[in-house]
């Protein structure tokens, strides 16, 4: 509306204006198309308004991106969106050695119209971002027993967002602003879909069990974290208290940790036992195929509990403090929710 | 250099594989009177194709809000006018009905018209994803593009995806269309696109100068208003696909190749291979190379024969048995290919793009790992492979690969057999499909 009102008016507006107002070089717009990614249209508008000084158009278009981008995102809010990213996000993960931390991590779903913008580096950074973000909102729930908390989405877009490639910088706008932004420049709407958050709290010094956070994501397309279908699965195991577990043990977890990942994600997984061992949407029926070792092909049950005889964990695989799987989330883009 | 043809063979080759060798038979013994085949063509609702021009397959590639439904019928619009196509309606590309044949989704509005010197089929291109799918497959191939972009917006930052995506299916020049013109008032930001646009194809190694980038309304030709933004610029557009997009080589005009169905030998002539004819055409005389499975031995057609009856010359498609002169049966099989001398070689090892079906389209439920060994069906070939990762790719032991992926993996077939760049074949396990693929590289 405003692009059709604004041509229609410009000669008049040219008229009066002719000699104050300079028409914006090409270069000009160029460059400053070149660092905000913004139409050709606006990068004019922004010049024409601040006399073809680069930076005042910066600001001119910071301040614009307010009114413009909503207008954007409220014409193509209606839009369906189907594609996009699972991001991952692990804060801090329990390391079990000397220094005792606890676990700070989530999940997010952002989508968008096209794989094209799917596979897009802007999009791919604020997905990241927004995970990052949530994983800093991460907090131990009083109310549940649970470490997994849906993260209500109204309460993360109003949240300021974390740059996840540098967490120091100053933010400078909320997840929903960031939203409208991108909106303003792929021209495609974009929606946060849900969140979930892990928390747990750093065990004490005396504790006899371990936590753990394994995670995976499949169909990554910039960075390991973010893709088309991602899983954060909560592990628990013994703790060798006060020591800690050795480095060595630390690397074979964490093997176990991405294959344990991998065989969420690749297999039909949706519980974790169950009753029928024919059952393979339950983890612990499916052969153990991801883990790239002599243990490959059997249960996941059995290789988990042979997996912590063989590295020390437990002395009997009856030992309850075998490594043990208490909670996962498995998120796919675009897939139906309950 | 896909072809249709030839994709459409690999595809199905397996199918083929067998049923053409029973069909050649059978054939053989009971042939179809003239008469009786030529009713059964006649038969049916559609009008008749008449193949007088070169025919390609072009796609719109664009953001969502550029107008590619829009141009597309713009150009239907303008050519019905000279009776070269018939005209589609915006809603009916909208609203094309996903299709789902063979398991495999093709969601592509198919559209069709004509120039002076050519005939094309238009398809949109709804997704990466898809589209790769879809050109691994073989169920929808782009011989060239026409990049969308908004004069009002110019190139957007998912341009990039764009035309990686034209990179990554193999077309080699694109033709863009500057849409929606009529809403810049300064003609020198249009400057400002072209320059741009130019640039952006220069990064990704498309001829950025030489590129014609029309600009113009697709909004306008179809309302038939504005003729100098509008129909006239569908038409210069439409001649700038003719003059810049290049033909796929067809068939028939490639060297000579017949993947060896069977082996006969018949006492008092010699050994005869059947086959379908892949390409090219072969007269008798020709001289010829078996190649595949270690061995590559060149002879001579001493006759063609088809439905008992001696032949001249075979051409693309043609079902055909080739007598080979001092071949003795034991020599050859199923598998090796007849080629024109020196045009194929034989490898083992070639990198491929590769499409994992999912369990919905009949394939596997769980995923594999590096070192998973497949049946590998190459046109009458049936070996078996070792699919790795590619060099360099991290936490290759690690890596996982599930239905619906499209992935590049390393090929290392038990035996060696004829491979091109651009030979599809098909991946089977205990009798069912697993997925499909398109060789991208070979290893000497």
């Amino acid at each position: 509306m405003l692009r059709n009102l604004r041509t229609a008016t410009s000669p008049a507006f040219r008229c009066l204006y002719s000699t104050a107002a300079e028409k914006p070089s090409l270069k000009l717009v160029a460059e400053l198309r070149k660092r905000t990614e913004v139409s050709i249209v606006k990068a004019r508008e922004a010049l024409s308004a601040s006399g073809n000084d680069v930076d005042a158009a910066l600001d001119w278009l910071q301040k614009d991106l307010v009114a413009s981008g909503a207008k954007k995102a409220a014409k193509v809010g209606g839009r369906a969106t189907n594609e996009g990213l699972i991001s991952t996000s692990v804060l801090s993960n329990f390391t079990g050695s000397r220094r005792l931390n606890g676990i700070r991590a989530a999940m997010v779903e952002l989508n968008c119209e096209t794989d094209f913008v799917g596979r897009n580096e802007l999009f791919g950074k604020l997905a990241s971002d927004i995970a990052h973000t949530a994983a800093f909102i991460a907090e131990t729930s009083k109310a549940s027993s649970s470490a997994f908390q849906p993260l209500p989405v109204d309460f993360l877009q109003d949240a300021p967002l974390i740059s996840s490639s540098n967490p120091g910088a100053e933010p400078t706008g909320t997840v929903a602003t960031s939203i409208r932004d991108l909106i303003a420049k792929v021209g495609e709407n974009v929606t946060l879909r849900r969140a979930v958050t892990v928390a747990a709290d750093p065990p004490a010094v005396e504790a006899s069990r371990a936590f753990r956070l394994a995670g995976y994501v499949h169909g990554t397309i910039h960075k390991p974290t973010e893709g088309r279908i991602g899983t954060l699965a909560l592990l628990g195991l013994k703790y060798p208290a006060p020591q800690g577990f050795s480095s060595e043990v630390l690397d074979k977890l964490q093997i176990l940790e991405r294959a344990l990942g991998r065989q969420i994600v690749g297999f039909d997984t949706r519980t974790i036992r169950s009753e029928n061992p024919e059952d393979h949407s339950a983890l612990y029926n499916q052969p153990f195929i991801t883990l790239p070792d002599v243990l490959n092909g059997q249960p996941v049950q059995e290789v988990l509990k042979r997996w912590s005889v063989q590295e020390g964990i437990v002395s009997d695989e009856n030992d309850p403090g075998a490594v043990e799987v208490i909670e996962f989330a498995k998120w796919a883009v675009g897939e139906p929710l309950e | 250099m896909l072809q249709l043809a030839s994709c459409k063979a690999a595809s199905h080759s397996f199918a083929l594989a067998r049923s053409s060798l029973r069909n050649v038979c059978q054939r053989n013994r009971v042939p179809v009177t003239s008469s009786a085949s030529s009713l059964l063509l006649r038969r049916g609702y559609a009008e008749v194709f008449k193949r007088n021009k070169p025919h390609m397959n072009i796609g719109t590639i664009g953001h969502v809000d550029h107008g590619k439904t829009t141009l597309t019928a713009a150009i239907t619009k303008v050519l019905s006018t000279e009776g070269a196509a018939k005209f589609t309606d915006y809603s009916q590309i909208d609203k094309a009905p996903e299709e789902k044949a063979r398991g495999i989704t093709i969601n592509s509005a198919h559209v069709e018209y004509e120039t002076p010197n050519r005939h094309y089929g238009h398809i949109d291109c709804p997704g990466h994803a898809d589209y790769i799918k879809n050109m691994i497959t073989g169920a929808a191939q782009m011989d060239g593009a026409i990049i969308v972009v908004s004069a009002t917006d110019g190139q957007m930052p998912q341009t990039r995806e764009h035309l990686l995506l034209a990179r990554q299916v193999g077309i080699k020049r694109l033709v863009v269309f500057i849409n929606k013109v009529d809403q810049i008032s300064d003609p020198e930001m249009l400057e400002l696109v072209d320059m741009e646009m130019r640039d952006l194809l220069n990064t990704y190694n498309f001829e950025g100068d030489n590129t014609p980038i029309i600009m113009g309304s697709a909004l306008a030709a179809l309302d038939g208003r504005n003729d100098d933004i509008g129909a006239s610029k569908i038409q210069e557009l439409v001649k700038a696909c003719d003059e810049w997009l290049e033909l796929p080589v067809r068939d028939l005009e490639k060297p000579f190749l017949m993947p060896i169905e069977d082996v006969f030998s018949i006492s008092g002539r010699g050994t005869v291979a059947t086959g379908r004819v892949e390409r090219g055409v072969a007269t008798k005389g020709t001289d010829v190379e078996i190649v595949g499975f270690g061995s590559s031995m060149k002879t001579t057609l001493t006759g063609i024969e088809m439905f008992h009856k001696e032949l001249e010359r075979a051409e693309a498609g043609d079902n055909m048995g080739a007598l080979l002169r001092g071949i003795k049966r034991e020599q050859i099989r199923r598998g090796q290919v007849l080629a024109a001398p020196g045009s194929v070689k034989s490898a083992k090892k070639f990198v491929a793009q590769i499409y994992v079906l999912t369990k919905e389209e009949g394939g596997r439920y769980t995923p594999f790992m590096a070192n998973y060994r497949p049946q590998c069906f190459v046109r009458t070939a049936d070996v078996t492979v070792a699919l790795t990762f590619p060099e360099g790719t991290p936490d290759a032991a690690e890596k996982m690969v599930m239905p619906g992926d499209n992935v590049e993996m390393v090929c290392d077939l038990v035996f060696d057999v004829a491979l091109e760049i651009g030979t599809r074949f098909t991946l089977r396990e205990a009798n069912k499909t697993i997925g499909t693929g398109i060789v991208t590289k070979i290893f000497e």
